[in-house]
């Protein structure tokens, strides 16, 4: 049977058809829950906060989401080891409720990932490489070793910002699953296009069943989406950062 | 010695309301809620010339949507938390936060222990963001 | 057949307008005093027609429907020249919105729904509310024909920005990030956009907004109650009215200058995507209802005049009268006046005409389900009147009636007779090549550099071009936007906005014109079909003879060019008053976007080179004519010409690009425009770069050998044509399709070496990236 995963809505949300469609064709029986069908939530395997701005950011990026009805659901399920995996938007919800890195307490984060160093939305493609060992974060798993993923960075509010002794933390624990890289597979820090701190692109948790990244694959995640960058000969079939999504369902059906 | 100007909005804040109804969700018992941008300057120059300035930055301030007011003390009133992102940029002639102003039923300034809640739960993200009161 | 005023019955706090009373200048005063636009004779028309004294709400009322901006009386009579009906057309310019048929997947045909819109006086006042309400409004435009929002597109034209002049570089700021703040949040991609900086715009900006809908049409829903729709409740969907947007839409009718921008603070329209973002989900989920039960209702939005004139229009368009209670709405503010609540401009605001059985379904589905009162403040979805068979427009407030008048009387069309002046003749071509004694090198690293060529780059990242995951090519890739919108499907849609204010100074007809050619050029260049057009007439008074006239021929242009191309107009929009306060006018600026249809996207054709060893051709002609280029304006150059369309020959040139796109022999295309041939093969150079491939030098060969003109018109010219990379396996095939079509030239070579060599220069290309890629970053770091 296949893996049912929660695609969730909070009122602002915008990326919840693309992420459920690519979890459907990349195997997996994948739902839109809106804010109204919270008390559903129990009945899925693993959950999926996609991109957007959930109550438009106000406050900051993910602060009132963090306070949800559905984050009890997924705070409950993270906690019992069920997957979660949040992109963008649902990234900084994760940070909020403190899922990601899930060094604090439940709903006191440590760490942000807030408005960027050009004080400014910015829209660009970018290329991420896993910088931990593949048993590290579940989720990232089934990833070959040194493959670049190709994503967009489209935030306004994507760089990790924490104390520095905590970053250094995150750091040295392999708590920073993704970082940006160049074409030739190099993390420097000033790779991020937005200054995160270290390069960071993603975060787990100590259990590494919790990812929150920022970059968004699932929009480079259909050949038409890169036409030069084309795999195989039909348009509409999935690659690029597709590879990620393939790699959570995969340890979905291992669980 | 430091001067303080509040950029307020004189038309509908969208954010401020969110931020009630977010807070009344989290069992904090407010029911109005204001929201300004707080410029912080230190120095000599007089109130008049700053107050000239920051009109004239458009950065700052558009007439057509933002009023300016002078606050008469350094530190926020009663009822009031300021917020600081820790690693703000310190390039600017100023300091630059938001304030929020919070208001209980009886339309008074929140008392002191629901803004503490206030800010812990929801106002400030103490990873990032200082909260001055 | 005149309707009598019987049901009129004078309430005790009525306030009205003794217009019989009152001579011309009194009356003047007592309408200025009122904030009224409405000219002395059309108050007097109105008394007379409503043979009584008209309330004030019924004046503010008139005074918004008989704006320019809702009735277009100076223009409507021009509009009617604009071609409208074609084979593509699934509904012409008659609602909120055109529909063209972009093709049919699994049974369905689908239609795309275009709007397009100008926001440019709220822009100027107030930048970044101004520019986010007008993405917000024209989205709703899409939305109420039963569409889903895909894509919107912006064309923006700015004052100039050099340093120093900080409030022209505060608007443009304010405007780029008013719309990312607005339609990245809504979730909907930024697809296509231009942008021009001319001190002619110093004190009035032009802000346009397109969107675009995928809806199947056989589920289109109409700006109109159904001809069944006797007694449907109208139910007012959103945002709280305020009194916020009251004025506006006379607002956008006055030229502005400064002293009146600050009076007009009351105008200023409150964004609110966020409110949007659900109200666009929960309109799907209502779109969804009305499908199961197969139940027909009208759709609108309100904008200019509000709930009055959107509650009017949709029921007269369906031919019912309406009556409407203006009690039941939900205010965010106890007393407003009633001419508040009746024409004020709210945002986040739309109408249905819904039949009685359905309508408790859809207030839950608002809100309770999406819950708009939790959103924004008192937001909701309330009943607040119904279509009637009398052709009356009614108003009640406080139990009162204060406004009853004839609704065709209202919605009808008014027009203005205005004395016009035909444009000065444009100059005539040159027959000698240009004599320069500036460098060609010097010139080209001034010309990358120009503000109206440089990579827009700086502006555009901060809008979201990728949300929804169906981009197929974002802003920068190639000559249009890309968009796969049908899940399954590999139907795709390309759009490009184009209006080049350089020319529009010199020959609003020709401007006009080369509007439409290079929005079409565009879309052929990606490889799409263009199967239409919409525009946005954007230019001065039309009570100076002059401007007037511009507007005239700008129409004329527009209407030839299209006819000629075989491609009609779904959707339009007019902006007129736009100068500066001593009444300079802004170069005349027709803007057309220009919508093409891919029936399988393999055969799209980005911008960047792709491989070494390969051809590159020349479609198109260099012409003798200089007027409106970057380097005419660099040299300041007088008494050039426009280049000409040889209309023949360009749509020739167009079937054969789209037939080698089709067999898949073009690896990259990119067209002529700002800056000239040059310019297209440096920017073609620089995407592998920007992918961080290798670098892909070019080879061109002496000028002689393809242009007919000289080399700084050959380098620099701005007449047209298209640039295509043909692989060295495809050459035969390439000129064999291309046959006997002349103006097909090979132009040079693709190389390894990272230089764009020319004659005896050789330019390093990341030297000219250099020039090109960076002017914009400092106004948007």
């Amino acid at each position: 049977m296949k893996a049912r995963v929660a695609v969730l809505v909070f009122p602002g949300t915008n990326s919840e058809e693309e992420t459920r469609d690519l979890l459907v064709d990349c195997g997996a029986d994948a739902r839109i829950v809106h804010w109204s069908e919270a008390a559903s939530l129990v009945y899925y395997d693993a959950f999926v906060l996609p991109g957007g701005f959930a109550y438009e950011d106000r406050i900051r990026a993910g602060a009132i989401a963090a306070h949800d009805a559905m984050l009890d659901a997924v705070i409950e399920g993270a906690q019992a080891g069920k997957y979660v995996m949040g992109i963008c938007n649902g990234a900084q919800i994760l940070l909020e409720a403190g899922l990601a890195p899930g060094t604090g307490e439940i709903r006191r984060p440590t760490a942000a990932f807030t408005h960027n160093a050009q004080g400014h939305f910015i829209c660009e493609r970018v290329l991420l490489r896993r910088t931990v060992p593949a048993t590290r974060c579940a989720i990232a798993a089934a990833l070959p070793e040194n493959l670049l993923i190709p994503a967009w960075a489209a935030h306004a509010q994507g760089r990790l910002a924490a104390a520095p002794a905590h970053l250094d933390e995150l750091d040295r624990d392999g708590y920073i699953v993704f970082r940006y890289a160049d074409a030739a597979g190099a993390t420097d820090a000033h790779l991020a296009p937005q200054g995160s701190a270290h390069g960071a692109a993603a975060l787990t948790n100590r259990e590494g069943n919790v990812l929150a990244i920022m970059p968004h694959p699932e929009r480079d995640a259909w050949n038409f989406n890169h036409l030069d960058r084309r795999e195989g000969s039909d348009p509409l079939a999935p690659s690029g950062g597709s590879v990620l999504f393939k790699s959570f369902v995969t340890a979905l059906e291992r669980l | 010695m430091e001067r303080v100007f509040a950029v307020e909005l004189k038309i509908p804040d969208n954010e401020a309301f969110t931020a009630m109804r977010a807070l009344q969700r989290l069992g904090v018992a407010v029911a109005r809620v204001q929201r300004a941008d707080i410029l912080l300057f230190t120095g000599d120059e007089g109130e008049e010339r700053l107050a000239a300035s920051i009109e004239r930055d458009e950065r700052l301030f558009n007439p057509n949507k933002h009023r300016l007011e002078h606050v008469p003390s350094a530190h926020p009133r009663e009822g009031e938390v300021w917020i600081e992102a820790i690693d703000a940029p310190r390039s600017l002639p100023m300091r630059r936060l938001v304030g929020w102003r919070l208001y209980d039923n009886a339309g008074k300034p929140l008392g002191n222990d629901d803004l503490d809640a206030a800010c812990a739960r929801l106002l400030c993200n103490p990873a990032i963001e200082r909260a001055i009161r | 057949m005149l309707c009598s005023s019987s049901n009129f019955r004078r309430g005790p706090s009525l306030r009205d307008l003794k217009v019989a009373e009152l001579d011309d200048e009194a009356l003047r005063e007592q309408a200025d005093a009122l904030g009224l636009a409405l000219r002395v004779d059309e108050l007097r028309s109105i008394a007379q027609r409503l043979e009584r004294a008209p309330s004030f709400v019924e004046l503010y009322a008139f005074d918004a429907q008989w704006s320019e901006h809702c009735s277009y009386k100076s223009s409507r009579a021009l509009l009617g020249r604009l071609p409208t009906a074609g084979p593509d057309v699934v509904l012409g310019p008659a609602e909120d919105a055109g529909i063209l048929h972009l093709g049919e997947h699994e049974g369905e045909r689908y239609g795309i729904v275009i709007a397009h819109e100008s926001h440019n006086h709220p822009s100027q006042v107030v930048p970044f509310e101004g520019a986010a309400t007008g993405i917000g409004g024209i989205v709703r435009d899409v939305l109420c024909m039963g569409a889903e929002v895909v894509a919107v597109a912006d064309p923006l034209r700015f004052g100039s920005v050099d340093s120093g002049r900080e409030h022209q570089r505060a608007v443009a700021r304010g405007v780029v990030d008013g719309i990312a703040a607005y339609g990245n949040a809504i979730g909907v991609p930024n697809l296509a956009g231009d942008c021009y900086f001319d001190g002619d715009f110093d004190d009035n900006v032009l802000v346009n907004v397109v969107a675009l809908g995928l809806v199947k049409e056989s589920e289109v829903i109409h700006s109109r109650v159904p001809r069944h729709g006797e007694n449907f409740v109208l139910l007012l969907v959103g945002k709280a009215t305020d009194a916020s947007g009251f004025g506006g839409a006379s607002f956008s009718s006055v030229a502005l200058d400064a002293q009146e921008a600050q009076s007009n603070k009351g105008a200023v329209q409150v964004p609110d995507p966020f409110l949007k973002n659900v109200i666009m989900r929960a309109s799907y989920r209502v779109f969804s209802l009305l499908r199961e039960r197969g139940i027909e209702a009208g759709f609108k939005d309100l904008g200019a005049g509000g709930i009055m004139g959107c509650s009017a229009e949709l029921c007269s368009a369906g031919g019912f009268g309406a009556e409407v209670d203006l009690d039941s709405v939900n205010v965010a503010l106890d007393r407003l006046l009633p001419e508040v609540i009746a024409v004020g401009e709210t945002q986040e605001r739309l109408l249905w005409a819904l039949p009685e059985e359905i309508v408790d379904e859809v207030e839950r589905i608002y809100n309770e389900e999406f819950s708009l009162p939790q959103v924004a403040q008192n937001a909701r979805a309330v009943r607040i009147g119904r279509a009637t068979a009398a052709q009356r427009y009614q108003l009640r407030h406080l139990g009162e009636i204060v406004m009853d008048v004839p609704i065709d009387f209202l919605t009808g069309s008014v027009r203005d007779t205005l004395p016009v002046e035909a444009p000065t003749p444009p100059p005539m071509r040159r027959e000698q090549d240009l004599h320069c004694k500036r460098s060609l090198d010097d010139l080209f690293h001034q010309i990358l550099a120009h503000r109206d060529v440089c990579s827009r780059a700086p502006l555009y990242r901060h809008y979201d071009a990728v949300v929804r995951g169906r981009t197929v090519i974002p802003r920068g890739e190639a000559d249009a936007g890309v968009m796969a919108p049908i899940r399954g499907s590999r139907l795709a849609f390309a759009l490009s906005v184009d209006g080049n204010p350089r020319i529009g100074r010199l020959d609003p007809q020709r401007a006009a014109e080369h509007a439409v050619y290079e929005s079409i050029r565009n879309v052929v260049a990606v490889g799409a079909e263009p199967i239409g057009l919409t525009d946005c007439l954007n230019y001065g008074s039309p009570r100076d003879a002059r401007q007037y006239g511009e507007l005239v021929a700008g129409v004329d242009g527009l209407a030839r060019a299209a006819r000629d191309f075989g491609l009609a107009y779904v959707s339009g929009n007019v902006s007129l008053y736009n100068g500066a306060p001593n009444g300079h006018a802004i170069p005349a600026s027709p803007i057309v976007a220009c919508l093409g249809r891919l029936t399988d996207l393999s055969h799209c054709v980005t911008l960047p080179l792709k491989e070494i060893g390969s051809h590159l051709y020349l479609v198109g002609e260099t012409q003798r004519a200089l007027g409106g280029s970057v380097l005419a304006s660099i040299l300041a150059l007088a008494d050039e010409a426009v280049p000409e369309i040889d209309i023949e020959r360009i749509v020739a040139e167009h079937r054969f690009v789209l037939a080698a796109a089709s067999n898949g022999l073009l690896r990259s295309a990119h067209d002529i425009s700002d800056g000239g041939l040059f310019v297209t093969l440096a920017e073609m150079s620089f995407g592998a770069l920007a992918d961080r491939r290798a670098p892909i030098g070019i080879d061109l060969d002496g000028y002689a050998g393809w242009s007919a003109a000289g080399r700084f018109e050959s380098a620099f010219g701005e007449s047209g044509g298209i640039v295509v990379e043909v692989a060295d396996r495809d050459v035969e095939r390439f000129e064999e399709l291309a046959g006997a079509l002349e103006s097909v030239r090979e132009i040079g070579t693709t190389i390894a070496e990272p230089l764009l060599a020319f004659e005896d220069e050789a330019w390093e290309i990341a030297d000219l990236h250099r020039s090109w890629s960076r002017p914009l970053e400092e106004l948007f770091p």
